[in-house]
């Protein structure tokens, strides 16, 4: 997972590539505007038609997943049971009036599971890339910033987590603590989406501590700092004040491109059976589920991987159009 | 017991007896095996690359018949199963019903035994195997006299050993000591005298087993009880040989993996056993090579069994090879293509079930029979609101037992249960008979609340209950499809009622436990199931409803008879639940007909007075062979074919 990303981060500390110089000739030659970052910004990412599409797949995931209870009000709920829609031997339906994906296993309407599922998605995607983000940024500008016994052994933890086989201890974390009602850790972390999103996020930590680390191992030595620290800035002040703001855009970049990772890190935590609560819908499950019957019941594979597909591949593209536009000297 | 509908969990759901077992000083324990998430995920992915070969047997089915007048012995049957046995082939701790099938139909001959047919066939009727006829019961039931026959002798290396009544008792003493019986079924002997002052190393001898001579074994019970002689039709007392002046002959020194070293007295051997050893000490000996564990088995026919001393197994076949491991859907693949003659431990995929339930050139394949074995839902009766009996009549009332069945595949999985014990152990007296019938068996609201409206927990008598312990009930259950699928239909059934589940799902083996530990305080149960381990009502009734069968015993997991010291040490605040103890109690001191009505009066005053399950499902066994089996035969005792009875068609047997 995010093998990329760590490709990208070890090219991006230091390569100083001379900055692009089409946009000037542009304006130049046209009476001379003054535009801010957000403006430049969004002037690049507009262009990029790639994605734009996938900034709208994304709005239009969100809404669904928003406006799920309100779909579910014209249609069915998502664990409602229409035993009329399988056949005598139980077998599924495919897509009818009123079932336009069809019915799952239990005769659930599957085109209101997969709405509600894009729910399950983006909030662990979203949830679990927050905590990966928090702890990243933290422990990133710690070892960037102090260096010495601290880089050490933050970049050595980082070195342990990405060896670790990450999906086999997640099996195992979430069959541990999915348990017991309470959980483990003594009720800290409990089972159920809170759960799930503990453990991607606990996985997914490293990749932007690696970027936001390098950042700001090159910030650290920029004049602008040593202004500041011989003002009487304190260390603190300079980390939130000076160095934050200027490694905004690479955290933003790739945590948009973590998503889809986390999106997928989901999917197969429910596909191997300890995801998301059993009535609980989502992607991933609805493919597990549809994997010993999908001979005969082709929509149980199709839909759901549809959304998972184009969600996935629109955060993608986001990201990566984010990333040209925010942070033009690594190009493409 | 069958699952018949698989699903992401494959290897899972496998027919098992689901018994329990005496752990230590006395737990009852589930012997399920589990197979990793990731293991049946992985074999989900090789399915979908295997792709689809049915049609390709399509034509051919006609080849396939129940005649049996041309039958002819020979050739060499190929099965898979998809996990391997128990406990490795060792007959005093193997309690799986796969495992009980080989021994019966191949490897293993005991006093008495079963023909391997279906109840009305006669499958559960005692016949005499290694004995000359039943045992001889005396006047107050205490002592059972066997006599053996001559002529019985032990598959290689022992092949010139004649079986004697020594050689049972053998056994019995080695399934009384308490590490070579691990996990097996210990608990049902302790009414031979002595059988566990034995196991405990009190005494030299079981003083209630005499042998006055080498062809008569007598049995004296400590109390008496209908059912000893089905004790002895199971392979914990299967003779073990005698090896010099060994106390457990050539078990000896073998407490863990004497499975390994089986010697048979069936048809067939471990295909290797002539180079048994049994002359060296037992860390020196090379186990037998017809059965790698966790690979395969090879059974070959065993030269020194004499069939005229058999008339219980036809043995058709020369041979059976069996591998071990595989994915559900592949392997009846294999079977639908022929590379495969059948499944032992496997459930019909929902597609190849509708396949051959539907071509009728397929259909002669298809073989279904009931397995014995019931579906429920438990309720734990300490724990509001299942401590108001009027709430778990409403559930019976509320649950489409219909749609339960077609979640798990439809008709030909199962026939609706109205009652707890399977009908063929009450000798059908009550078949129809259905305490809380509803319209096509698909639940009733209305009923179903005017059934909660006299709960305590229904203040305002509208039929809606209105106490918090009704809202988010911790409600546990598999993880394997079917069971999260019922689930949701469960929390459909029961929303009316007011009655919301908090659904968590585990792993089949920790479903168990979870139901089973009453400091779990898990409110209602919604995936056991419970199949026979012989052909009597005791079966379905002291493990399932007896005060000693709670934790940590097994399997009454709705605290049936739970003492109120009990339920304050398991944080209960409800002090008293209702007992069956004393009906179970007198209704084994039964015989003849008057058994069979003992246990359908305690069923009857379970289902009204006690409440506590909603039975669904009596479980059918469903089972494909290929084409090339001409003969089939459903053993009921363990709820499987009858191997020993499977033939080839004479043109397939090369």
């Amino acid at each position: 997972m995010a093998r990329a990303h760590t490709e990208h981060a070890l090219s991006e500390p230091g390569t100083e590539a001379p900055p692009e110089p089409e946009d000037i000739s542009v304006e130049v030659s046209h009476q001379v505007v003054g535009r801010s970052p957000w403006e430049l910004f969004w002037r690049r990412f507009r262009r990029d038609r790639f994605a734009v599409g996938g900034a709208f797949v994304v709005i239009f995931m969100f809404l669904i997943a928003i406006l799920a209870p309100v779909i579910a009000g014209f249609t069915h709920g998502p664990n409602e049971v229409f035993l009329d829609r399988l056949d005598s031997f139980g077998i599924p339906t495919g897509p009818q009036s009123g079932f336009p994906f069809g019915v799952d296993t239990a005769g659930r309407d599957l085109f209101i599971r997969v709405i509600y599922g894009a729910r399950t998605s983006l909030f662990i995607a979203f949830f679990a890339t927050g905590i990966a983000t928090v702890i990243g940024v933290t422990l990133g500008m710690l070892a960037g910033f102090f260096r010495g016994k601290t880089d050490t052994v933050i970049s050595r933890t980082i070195d342990v987590v990405l060896s670790l086989p990450v999906l086999l201890l997640a099996l195992g974390l979430v069959s541990a603590c999915g348990l017991e009602k309470n959980g483990c850790l003594g009720g800290i972390i409990k089972p159920g989406l809170l759960l799930i999103s503990y453990v991607i996020g606990l996985f997914s930590w490293p990749y932007i501590a690696r970027i936001v680390r390098g950042q700001v191992l090159s910030l650290r030595e920029k004049e602008f700092i040593e202004s500041a620290r011989s003002l009487g800035s304190t260390n603190r002040r300079i980390m939130f004040r000076e160095v934050l703001p200027n490694v905004a855009a690479p955290i933003i970049v790739y945590t948009t491109l973590i998503i889809p990772n986390n999106i997928l890190f989901e999917a197969a935590l429910s596909f191997l059976g300890v995801g998301v609560p059993p009535t609980t819908p989502s992607w991933g499950k609805e493919l597990s589920d549809a994997g010993t019957i999908f001979t005969v019941a082709w929509w149980m594979m199709l839909f759901p991987g549809l959304f998972l597909f184009f969600t996935t591949l629109a955060f993608n593209l986001v990201g990566d159009g984010l990333r040209d536009a925010l942070d033009p000297r690594t190009g493409g | 017991m069958p699952d018949v509908f698989p699903g992401g969990s494959l290897g899972k759901g496998r027919k098992t007896k689901q018994l329990r077992t005496r752990k230590g000083e006395g737990g009852y324990v589930r012997r399920y095996i589990g197979v990793l998430a990731l293991v049946a995920a992985l074999g989900l992915v090789a399915a979908a690359c295997g792709g689809d070969n049915g049609g390709t047997t399509g034509g051919s089915g006609s080849t396939a018949s129940g005649a049996s007048g041309e039958l002819q012995p020979g050739g060499t049957v190929e099965l898979a199963m998809l996990g391997d046995v128990s406990a490795a082939f060792d007959p005093q701790k193997e309690y799986y019903s796969v495992t009980w099938e080989w021994y019966r139909c191949c490897l293993l001959r005991t006093l008495l035994s079963y023909v391997g047919r279906t109840t009305a066939e006669g499958g559960a009727d005692l016949n005499p195997d290694i004995a000359t006829d039943l045992p001889e019961v005396s006047s107050d039931g205490l002592t059972y006299t066997f006599t053996l026959k001559s002529g019985v002798n032990y598959g290689d290396p022992f092949g010139d050993v004649q079986v004697t009544s020594g050689d049972i008792v053998r056994a019995l003493e080695r399934e009384a000591d308490p590490d070579a019986s691990v996990g097996g079924y210990n608990f049902y002997y302790n009414i031979i005298d002595g059988f566990s002052d034995f196991g405990d190393g009190k005494a030299d001898s079981i003083k209630g087993l005499e042998t006055p001579d080498d062809s008569t074994l007598v049995v004296h019970l400590s109390e008496p009880a209908g059912y000893l002689p089905y004790l002895f039709a199971m392979a914990a007392t299967a003779p073990i040989p005698p090896n010099g002046d060994a106390p457990l002959g050539a078990a000896e020194g073998h407490t863990k993996d004497y499975g390994r070293f089986l010697v048979a007295t069936g048809p067939y051997q471990f295909a290797g056993s002539e180079n048994l050893d049994f002359s060296v000490p037992a860390d020196e000996q090379t186990p037998v090579a017809g059965y790698e564990p966790g690979r395969s088995v090879q059974l070959v026919r065993n030269p020194n069994y004499d069939p005229s001393t058999d008339g219980l197994r036809p043995a058709y076949p020369d041979g059976f090879n069996i591998t071990i491991g595989g994915d559900n859907n592949d392997l009846y693949n294999k079977v639908q293509a022929g590379e495969l003659d059948g499944v032992v431990d496997g459930i019909v995929p929902p597609p190849v079930l509708r396949q051959y339930s539907t071509d009728p050139t397929l259909q002669p394949l298809l073989h279904i029979n009931p397995s014995d074995a019931v579906r429920y839902i438990s309720f734990n009766m300490a724990q509001p609101p299942f401590d108001d009996i009027h709430v778990r009549k409403a559930w019976n009332l509320a649950l489409d037992k219909a749609g339960m069945r077609t979640l798990r595949g439809g008709e030909s999985v199962g026939e609706i249960a109205g009652h707890i014990m399977v009908n063929s152990l009450e000798n059908n007296l009550l078949a129809d008979y259905d305490p809380y019938p509803t319209p096509n068996s698909a639940g009733d609201i209305n009923a179903a609340k005017e059934e909660m409206k006299q709960s305590k927990y229904d203040t305002d008598g509208d039929g809606v209950c209105d106490d918090p312990s009704c809202q988010d009930m911790l409600a546990v259950t598999d993880e394997a499809d079917p069971y999260p699928d019922q689930a949701a239909l469960i929390q459909q059934n029961m929303e009316p009622l007011g009655i919301t589940l908090d659904v968590k799902s585990f792993e089949r083996t920790t479903m168990y436990n979870k139901c089973n530990e009453p400091p779990a305080h898990v409110a209602v149960c919604l995936g056991p199931a419970w199949g026979k381990d012989f052909p009597d009502g005791y079966t379905f009734a002291d493990p399932l409803f007896g005060s000693a069968a709670i934790f940590p015993s097994c399997c009454n997991y709705g605290l049936v008879g739970a003492s109120s010291d009990l339920l304050s040490k398991a944080g209960y605040d409800v002090t008293d639940v209702p007992s069956a103890d004393d009906q179970i109690k007198s209704a084994n001191q039964q015989t003849g007909d008057a058994r069979f009505q003992a246990w359908a009066d305690l069923d009857t005053n379970l289902m009204e007075q006690v409440v506590p399950w909603v039975p669904y499902l009596f479980d059918n066994n469903v089972d494909i062979t290929s084409t090339r089996i001409i003969n089939y035969s459903f053993d009921q005792f363990a709820g499987l074919a009858a191997y020993d009875q499977y033939a080839i068609a004479p043109d397939a047997q090369s």
